[in-house]
């Protein structure tokens, strides 16, 4: 490696790029309205960038594309902002908007990618990926023979999702198997899980697993067919937002007013006025005021995190089980150029609870911390995945101390539940469960809030 | 939007401005510069405002810059001010690090090689590893330098890296003790009547290493010396200067390698002057992809001047130079690719690497099955291109079933020298 101690060359390309940020800061003012301070700032900045710039195209080892650079540069500056901010060149955009617009097939994955290996989380019932034997826990090493080692989310996805029809092979690590096999799919129209529920005895169990159009109505049906199922001893409901990480704001807003009776939902809080927003629920409570429980956990994020926030707050219910996720901001796609030049996916906003919590990093806390009784020692999970362990996560609030958890209540260790949280709530909505009853750890329980 | 025409026609001006300078400076003839200045001027303003939080101007524009770069291949990079004026006192300074050689690739880190006698190799970490974590914290999304900078520490303090290995079917933890690097220290036995010299890296002291132990090792084995074994595996360079001085020890003359860039001043042509000290004696110049850059360099003079025989494994291929060339001041500083080395025979080492004259494996290689990759510099997403197709690799020679070797590929080393192997030569 040479330093090099001659400016002489460079000093030509700066000038250049020194009027030209001279010409644009003469009309920043009016634009802005901005103090000079920011305004000296802004072209002091922009006055580097186009030195690199002018250095970089004059001296890269072979002619360099000014589409790529600028793109780097672009990525660069958004994908350092937060995990959530990004820049969609115009090819991925283009593909976003034929992806909402138009049926895009995929195989029924849900999948995680944040320790650098591609896990399956869950195969969706019903789907080329359950149908061709693939399982929770197996590694995709490969799409099509790509190696999908270290890859985001949105590539892997990007590489599952192609037109109704069209063919997509995996390469799988499954644990005990020794060498990894191929499996080829047929990608199909995923219908996005619906809305589940059940009796358990004279409560009444909904399961949501994603928020999106048809969630809302989903529950409304559930909560009338409980009604009729259970009848006028119908002890209250159980919502089970466990594992649920979000979707369409709509359908968030839509259940929490399903429970309540008016007031705020949720709120957006930005530095534009256009960023700010506030949701309320419509008069009318179908559970008829009986007591809920919200049950969620680390993989609860964003609409549902909204629920479970809003829910809390008008003590409308009891929320248990552990800490969420703690995605509560509010992305904006400002397209460039029309979307010629591809677009900004930019954090706008934080969602704040009615209580003027916000959710970001710090999450839903629960009313009473319940462990799954899972075992999570489970090697393959390294991190737990939470926004708050993401590198460059945007921080809860300019100015407020984190809330703590408190210890979550374990399952007595003799003892086997299918599912001890579930177990948890319904004693608690039956009363039978004073929480002391199930575990001798309550008094740290209810320090929790 | 009203907002946003204004602030649109405020940057259209400004760079229409600076695209009249242009051609003269740069000899620019087509308006794509303007409009991808303009663009980022637009995105930029966007930011600014409508960003969730007020971010520094500063952090944003490094950042970019930062991404405009590196977007180029993955050796170049940006030093803003700070890190410029840090530079120096790091290069000079001791600071307690684990001893790997890394790069950036799909977001992780990956290791090129582990240095000799440092945690990281005592620990066992291979050339080809991930690193998906350190301390706990993921790596994906940060930067290379973030990284180096949180695996290195005060010495005798630990950290713990997340490893992904290729094979493994599991991330595991392996914790490490900080230690002072030593970038390291010529070594050298005798090895029979033949010298075996391992050279780890190229830093100021290697040539003086090197001639050292070509002394000793002639006085210790006297005149029935048969030759050298110069060891470059997992070798990752360093500088240039101690290359060319290594190469000219055992070259008459001729070159050894030169530079072509864009630009005349980033040509230039080093050349070995006459004197060989190991006297003509064979020698033969052990590689693998752990082998990168400087070690390259060596390896390319010595196969292309008939002077070694080059054994092992195809190189990592980092045949490109970087320069640092400071913005202007307070700016900080670009670390480009500026050009690309070639050896004398004109054959760019760059993605490509540099070929052996006999293949054989160690048997360890981070390999499973022929769907994974082997890591290279082929390998790295956004690799500036060799510009030839690759020499056709010959057949890979493997230690025969059931025997076991300490090191394969110095026990055929060793008897290549002695005449032995000639099963060796059908297989090449």
């Amino acid at each position: 490696m040479q330093i090099e101690m001659a400016l002489k060359r460079v000093g030509l390309t700066v000038l250049g790029a020194g009027l030209g940020f001279c010409a644009a800061l003469a009309v920043l003012p009016y634009a802005y309205g901005a103090s000079d301070g920011d305004l000296t700032s802004a072209y002091h900045e922009l006055d580097r960038f186009g030195d690199a710039f002018a250095v970089a195209r004059a001296r890269y080892v072979e002619p360099p594309s000014d589409k790529t650079m600028v793109e780097g540069a672009l990525a660069g500056m958004m994908d350092n902002l937060d995990p959530h901010s990004s820049y969609f060149d115009p090819r991925t955009f283009a593909d976003m908007t034929v992806r909402t617009e138009g049926e895009y097939g995929g195989v029924g994955l849900v999948i995680s990618a944040e320790t650098g290996a591609v896990k399956v989380v869950a195969p969706m019932d019903d789907t080329p990926g359950s149908r061709a034997g693939i399982k929770a826990g197996d590694t995709i090493t490969a799409i099509d023979g790509e190696p999908m080692l270290g890859k985001n989310l949105d590539q892997v996805q990007k590489k599952l999702r192609g037109p109704s029809g069209s063919h997509v092979t995996l390469t799988i690590l499954r644990e005990g198997v020794k060498d990894p096999f191929d499996v080829k799919l047929v990608r199909a129209a995923i219908q996005v899980e619906g809305v589940k529920f059940k009796r358990e005895g004279d409560v009444g169990y909904i399961r949501v697993p994603a928020f999106n159009e048809q969630t809302n109505d989903g529950v409304v049906k559930a909560i009338r067919d409980l009604k009729a199922q259970i009848g006028p001893g119908i002890k209250g409901y159980v919502l089970d937002l466990r594992d649920d990480g979000g979707g369409v704001l709509d359908g968030a807003i839509g259940v929490a007013g399903d429970f309540l009776d008016g007031g705020e939902i949720v709120s957006t809080r930005g530095r534009k006025p256009s960023d700010t927003e506030r949701y309320d629920a419509k008069a009318g409570d179908l559970a008829n005021g009986l007591p809920v429980v919200v049950l969620i956990n680390s993989g609860t994020a964003s609409a549902s995190e909204i629920v479970a926030g809003a829910l809390q707050d008008h003590k409308r219910a009891t929320i248990i089980g552990t800490t969420s996720f703690g995605k509560g901001s509010v992305q904006t796609i400002i397209p460039l150029d029309n979307g010629d030049e591809g677009a900004l996916h930019m954090t706008t906003a934080r969602y704040f609870t009615p209580s003027g919590r916000s959710i970001q990093a710090t999450g839903i806390v629960p009313d009473i911390a319940v462990a799954s009784g899972k075992d999570e020692s489970d090697e393959s999970v390294l991190f737990q995945e939470t926004e708050a362990i993401l590198p460059g996560h945007l921080p809860p609030d300019d100015n407020k101390p984190p809330v703590v958890s408190a210890t979550p209540i374990q399952p007595d260790p003799g003892k086997k539940y299918d599912d001890f949280q579930l177990s948890y709530a319904v004693a608690f909505l039956d009363g039978k469960g004073k929480p002391s009853a199930i575990a001798a750890r309550t008094g740290t329980a209810e320090d929790g809030n | 939007m009203r907002r946003y025409a204004l602030v649109g026609v405020g940057a259209a001006a400004g760079f229409a401005a600076a695209f009249l300078l242009f051609p003269v400076a740069h000899g620019a003839t087509d308006l794509s510069s303007y409009h991808q200045l303009d663009l980022f001027s637009d995105a930029f303003t966007k930011v600014r405002e409508d960003y969730v939080r007020p971010v520094s101007d500063k952090e944003l524009v490094s950042n970019a810059i930062e991404g405009m770069v590196s977007a180029l291949d993955p050796h170049s990079s940006y030093m803003d001010p700070k890190d410029f004026a840090d530079m120096k006192i790091q290069t000079t300074g001791q600071f307690g690090g684990v001893g790997i050689e890394v790069t950036m690739e799909n977001g992780l880190i990956k290791v090129i090689s582990p240095i000799d006698d440092t945690p990281a190799a005592r620990a066992g970490l291979k050339s080809g590893d991930f690193i998906a974590g350190i301390d706990g914290v993921p790596v994906q999304n940060i930067t290379l330098d973030d990284a180096i900078s949180r695996m290195r520490g005060t010495p005798g303090s630990k950290v713990t890296l997340t490893i992904l290995r290729q094979g493994a079917k599991k991330p595991f933890d392996v914790t490490l003790m900080r230690a002072i690097v030593q970038v390291d220290a010529v070594k050298y036995h005798r090895e029979g009547d033949v010298g075996y010299i391992r050279l780890p890296t190229f830093n100021e002291k290697t040539d003086e290493g090197l001639e050292r132990a070509v002394r000793d090792l002639k006085r210790q084995i006297g005149p029935g010396l048969k030759g050298y074994v110069l060891d470059l595996r997992n070798n990752p360079g360093g500088l240039l200067d101690e290359a060319v001085s290594v190469s000219d020890d055992m070259l008459n003359g001729g070159e050894i390698v030169s530079t072509k860039g864009r630009n005349p001043s980033d040509n230039s042509r080093f050349d070995a002057h006459s004197g060989d000290i190991t006297d003509g004696k064979p020698i033969v110049v052990l590689i693998n992809a752990g082998t990168a850059s400087a070690s390259e360099i060596v390896a390319g003079a010595l196969k292309d001047d008939h002077r070694a025989t080059v054994i092992g494994m195809t190189s990592f291929g980092k045949g490109s130079v970087q320069t640092i060339i400071p913005l202007s001041p307070g700016n900080g500083a670009l670390r480009l690719t500026t050009a690309r080395y070639y050896t004398p025979s004109g054959h760019s080492i760059q993605a490509l690497g540099i070929t052996p004259d006999i293949a054989v494996a160690q048997g360890d290689e981070n390999l499973t099955g022929s769907r994974l990759e082997q890591e290279s510099e082929a390998n790295l997403p956004g690799h500036l291109p060799g510009e030839k197709q690759p020499a056709k690799a010959p057949k890979v020679i493997h230690a025969p079933a059931g025997k076991k070797y300490d090191d394969f590929q110095l026990t055929y080393a060793l008897d290549y020298l002695h005449g032995k192997s000639l099963k060796s030569a059908d297989a090449n």
